[in-house]
């Protein structure tokens, strides 16, 4: 903006502008700036000088020198300003430098949930998403909770030593089914309701590879006005194509346990051979998936349920061997041993 | 999955051939057979191509549900496929034998353990090697052939269902006696040389005056064990106390085909046609005569049973339209007797389904032959809307999960048996461990009272394993017996192995973080009760919150986890309380906070946490927005603290004077 000053004709005052520059080339601090500022601008400043002389001219060189002044005045405020402005930068920059931290190299270690229970997690989900609530109940059970009341006959095998852990023989035991739940719901709740409960059973067996004493099972009663078989197999359908995908295959056969009449047996089509028969369904072509039935009218007597008012119906899947699939874990006895382990740092979508 | 209800998986076999022989109308290939039984209660699980008197054959292996030992027969599957099909069972001839004249000497002593006997003396027998067409036969059910005689007792087993014992009468002295074993025999030899040791006493027997013939019901003696020579022999078929049988067997630990259908309740009425099928067998094959009379032994003879039934009743069970015609004719295909009277339909099942008792049972035979597969599968019920009944535990246990995963901590979830030393290292509640009577596991047999003895195995483990970072959680039961009652409860348990970085006020945060995002924030630090054996007693809390004792907290003594960090919260404890705390975290600011420091001096033994809620209370609920204790150092006898009050929606003269006043300092002008 000053490039149309004639400096030449003042020679002294060119060389103000020039040593000015000079100075500021080699200022590096704000304070030293200030400095300089002083020097020119402050009030006993060079250029201030200068303006406070116009005073003591005639009229004549007055009119000339009054507005080359003004603008020495302004160009070197302006040199100052820049220079202001290019300091300030850098020492920002430098400040910014000296808080700077690196994102470093180490992922953190996330925590996880246990197999079993992200399997619990997306079927309670499932059934959470269908108004179901959720259910436990006591591991130590009673004679009557885990079998008088599930209509188990006296002579049925499971009330065996050879099955079932006792605590005291024969009235306290390790519940070997999440049907006791099932028992202790109709005793304690009003109809209607629908539950599910996820839950673990003993059963007085060897661990080896495919078999353990502890296991997991997910029961589901449901009481309401009225259900039928239809209800149990699109609950059913449902809950299989949400697991395996939607073109899962299910048949549904009539299948005997106490709890329930009619009972029914879900099969899956083999996920491997198509229904061919591998060993993996062991050449049947179909892979059993748990029990269900219309609840039986001696459960609901029992338990008071007026049977002209409501129906039931209940269901039990076991999990273990879902979870072993999906986890590709070969040996059932990991689930619930030592041999477990979670890599540190893998990444694990619970959602 | 197949167990989930059921314990054990009966089978049965049968040749197609066989089925074309009794239900002379099927015209269906095997396989399709197969499928048709699987659908209706059978499970076929194999369909094996055999040869069979020369020709191709099929052998149909199929699952039998528990409560139809009727169909552990031939016999019955064929009722079934005929049913199926409305076809008719052609079965063989078995009728009345001339008697003997000979008296047949029998006891029966123990009366209300046997049901039904029908035995017979036959002389003249011409025993020999079974024919090929018996021996094959057996061999498809894994029979091994003995001799024509023993072949033949297996063969109407088989076809029936029924098992009979042949005994060799020259080997036999003085009465046949059905009896329980009480002291009287203390060993014997099975027909396979197996020696049984008799110490029950409940074993039913069935003995002459010297030995024991028979273990009742599952296995002969060697005592009178038929053999090609034998030409004199009683033929006995008997039913029995299923239970009893069963416990027998196993307690015996033996199992037989024929233990494996009496322990099961069978149709005493069926039992003489079976009977005197077999007496027409030998005769016919081994010649011989009926020497004595038929011993028949029936006290309580198994009367018919009728159903009042509903027809409509099986449409709403399976939710398709089954019409009342249709659900009588498929019981009447079934052999029920259906008579229509004012009050409804009476239905009369046969005799050999004694798994009918209920109408409910009924709509599920009408329901099975209409097939479950006619049913729909694919539309999502529309339930009744309930309401939600889901109990605070259950919430609360995965809150727990929620929070100990995301800061970082691993679920474990392991066997809550254990031994009684663990127990008594890591227990700290007023209560006594439960040891299981029969636990497979004999290493571990009592039941957990604390986490910390799953938790400190499983960090073993890792450790064994050079696994780096330990920092575990578990939710399960402990339990314990409280008096004469057994308790059990939900705990959480969380155990982390120090390393350099961690502290115990670390650690003590992570569990805090739990409560306080429960709204939780006054928690107690208080003397335990009783400190674990595992746990170091200088360092190690008891958790409370409300004058309720909740758990423990504290530093591990070395070796255990190398002196980490564990604590235990009783989850079923803290989900009692748990509604009691309503915080509301979130509020308005309209004016800057004004926080204020204050320095308040302690007696060692005075808690600074009362101090605080004291404060708290003073201050009040709408003007508090932190009060927190940011130093603290000894003095002599007492602690300094310095408390810092920060106030929200308060210009700083009112704060100023509030805090003066709170903390009863002295005002200086």
């Amino acid at each position: 903006m000053f490039s149309d000053v004639n400096y030449d004709i003042y020679p002294m005052n060119t060389d103000i502008i020039k040593k000015l520059k000079n100075e500021l080339e080699q200022t590096e601090s704000l304070e030293s700036l200030q400095d300089i500022w002083r020097v020119y601008l402050g009030k006993q400043g060079a250029i201030k000088e200068l303006l406070k002389n116009l005073g003591k001219m005639n009229e004549s060189d007055r009119r000339i020198k009054g507005p080359l002044y003004q603008k020495i005045q302004q160009e070197a405020q302006a040199l100052i300003d820049e220079k202001e402005s290019q300091l300030k930068d850098t020492e920002e920059t430098r400040d910014l430098q000296k808080q700077a931290e690196k994102l470093g190299y180490e992922k953190p270690k996330i925590g996880h949930l246990h197999p079993i229970t992200q399997t619990i997690r997306s079927l309670n989900k499932l059934f959470l998403s269908m108004g179901y609530s959720i259910m436990d109940g006591p591991e130590i059970e009673t004679d009557e909770y885990c079998f008088k009341r599930l209509n188990v006959p006296e002579n049925h095998p499971a009330r065996d030593m050879q099955d079932t852990i006792y605590i005291e023989e024969p009235n306290f035991l390790l519940r070997t089914q999440t049907s006791s739940i099932e028992a202790h719901v109709l005793e304690d709740y009003t109809p209607p309701f629908k539950v599910v409960c996820p839950g673990r059973v003993y059963r007085n067996e060897k661990a080896n590879k495919s078999n353990h004493f502890i296991f997991h099972h997910y029961q589901g009663i449901v009481v309401l006005d009225r259900v039928s078989l239809k209800d149990v197999f699109g609950t059913f359908t449902l809950l299989f194509r949400q697991m395996y995908g939607p073109k899962t295959e299910i048949r549904y056969r009539n299948k005997y346990y106490p709890e329930v009449e009619p009972g029914i047996g879900p099969d899956m089509k083999c996920f491997n051979c198509r229904g061919k028969g591998c060993t993996i369904c062991k050449g049947v072509g179909w892979i059993e998936m748990g029990g269900a039935g219309i609840i039986h009218p001696n459960i609901m007597d029992m338990a008071g349920i007026d049977r002209k008012k409501w129906m039931g119906f209940a269901f039990a899947l076991g999990l273990d061997r879902w979870v072993m699939a999906k986890y590709k874990i070969t040996d059932i006895r990991t689930l619930l041993g030592g041999n477990l382990g979670y890599k540190y740092f893998e990444d694990e979508n619970t959602l | 999955m197949a167990e989930i209800w059921d314990i054990n998986t009966l089978k049965m076999k049968i040749l197609y051939s066989q089925i074309k022989d009794l239900v002379p109308g099927v015209k269906a290939e095997p396989r399709e057979i197969g499928e048709i039984l699987t659908m209706i209660g059978f499970m076929m699980d194999s369909l094996e191509e055999v040869q069979y008197l020369g020709k191709k054959d099929y052998l149909l292996s199929l699952e039998v549900r528990q409560n139809r030992a009727d169909c552990l027969s031939v016999l019955g599957l064929a009722r079934e496929i005929a049913a199926y099909y409305g076809l008719e069972v052609r079965t063989a001839n078995a009728e009345q034998h001339q008697e003997g004249t000979e008296d047949l000497n029998i006891k029966v002593l123990a009366k209300d353990k046997v049901r039904r006997i029908l035995a017979v003396k036959l002389n003249k027998i011409e025993n020999n090697q079974s024919p090929s067409w018996l021996a094959d036969f057996l061999s498809f059910y894994q029979i091994k052939s003995v001799n024509l005689l023993v072949d033949l007792s297996n063969y109407v087993m088989v076809l029936t269902g029924y098992p009979s014992h042949i005994l060799d009468a020259q080997k036999i002295s003085g009465p046949i006696t059905w009896m329980e074993n009480g002291k009287s025999f203390s060993s014997t030899k099975t027909l396979d040389g197996t020696s049984l040791e008799l110490k029950k006493g409940n074993e039913l027997i069935i003995s002459d005056e010297k030995n024991v013939l028979a273990l009742a019901g599952i296995v002969g003696s060697q005592t009178a064990a038929i053999t090609e020579e034998s030409s004199s022999v009683v033929v006995e078929m008997a039913l029995y106390d299923s239970a009893l049988i069963r416990e027998n067997a196993r307690t015996l630990r033996i199992a037989t085909e024929a233990g494996n259908r009496l322990e099961k309740d069978l149709d005493a009425n069926s039992l003489k046609y079976a009977f005197n099928l077999l007496i027409g067998l030998i005769t016919k094959h081994c010649k011989g005569c009926l020497a004595s009379n038929i011993f028949h032994y029936y006290p309580h003879p198994q009367p018919p049973r009728s159903i009042v039934f509903d027809p409509c009743l099986p449409s709403v069970f399976a939710g398709i339209n089954i019409s009342p015609e249709k659900s009588i004719d498929i019981l009447k295909n079934l052999r029920f007797v259906c008579l229509k009277e004012k009050r409804g339909w009476n239905i009369t099942p046969p005799s050999d389904r004694i798994d009918i008792l209920l109408e409910e049972d009924l709509v599920e035979e009408v329901v099975r032959m209409v097939r479950f597969d006619t049913i729909p599968a694919d539309e999502t019920p529309a339930l009744q809307i309930t309401t939600n009944i889901t109990p605070p535990l259950i919430r609360l246990t995965e809150k727990a999960r929620d929070v100990f995963s995301t800061l970082g901590y691993d679920e474990i979830l392991s066997w809550p048996m254990t031994t009684a030393a663990k127990n008594l290292l890591t227990n700290h509640l007023n209560w006594d461990s439960i040891t299981t009577q029969n636990s497979v596991n004999d290493e571990c047999p009592d039941l957990r009272q604390s986490i910390a003895a799953s938790l400190l195995l499983q960090e073993e483990e890792y450790h064994k394993k050079n696994i780096e970072f330990i920092d575990i959680f578990e939710i399960g039961k402990v339990f314990g017996k409280e008096g004469k009652k057994y308790a059990e409860y939900e705990f959480l348990g969380v155990l982390s192995r120090g390393s350099q970085e961690k502290t115990l006020q670390e650690f003590r945060k992570v569990v805090e973080v739990f409560f306080r995002s429960l709204g939780i924030g006054d928690i107690e630090y208080t003397r335990p009760s009783a400190i674990p054996k595992t746990m170091n007693a200088h360092s190690s809390w008891g958790i409370a919150v409300q004058d309720k004792s909740l758990g423990i907290i504290g530093k591990l003594k070395p070796p255990y986890a190398e002196g980490g960090y564990f604590a235990e919260i009783n989850l079923s404890a803290l989900a009692s309380i748990i509604g009691k705390f309503d915080s509301m975290p979130a509020v308005e600011l309209n004016q800057k906070l004004v926080a204020l420091d204050a320095n308040v001096e302690l007696e060692k033994n005075e808690s600074i946490e009362a101090l605080l809620k004291h404060a708290s209370q003073k201050i009040g609920e709408s003007r508090i927005w932190d009060l927190r204790v940011t130093d603290a150092y000894p003095i002599n006898k007492k602690i300094r603290y310095t408390v810092r009050a920060t106030y929200r929606e308060m210009n700083d003269q009112d704060a100023k004077s509030l805090h003066l006043k709170v903390f009863n300092l002295a005002t200086h002008n």
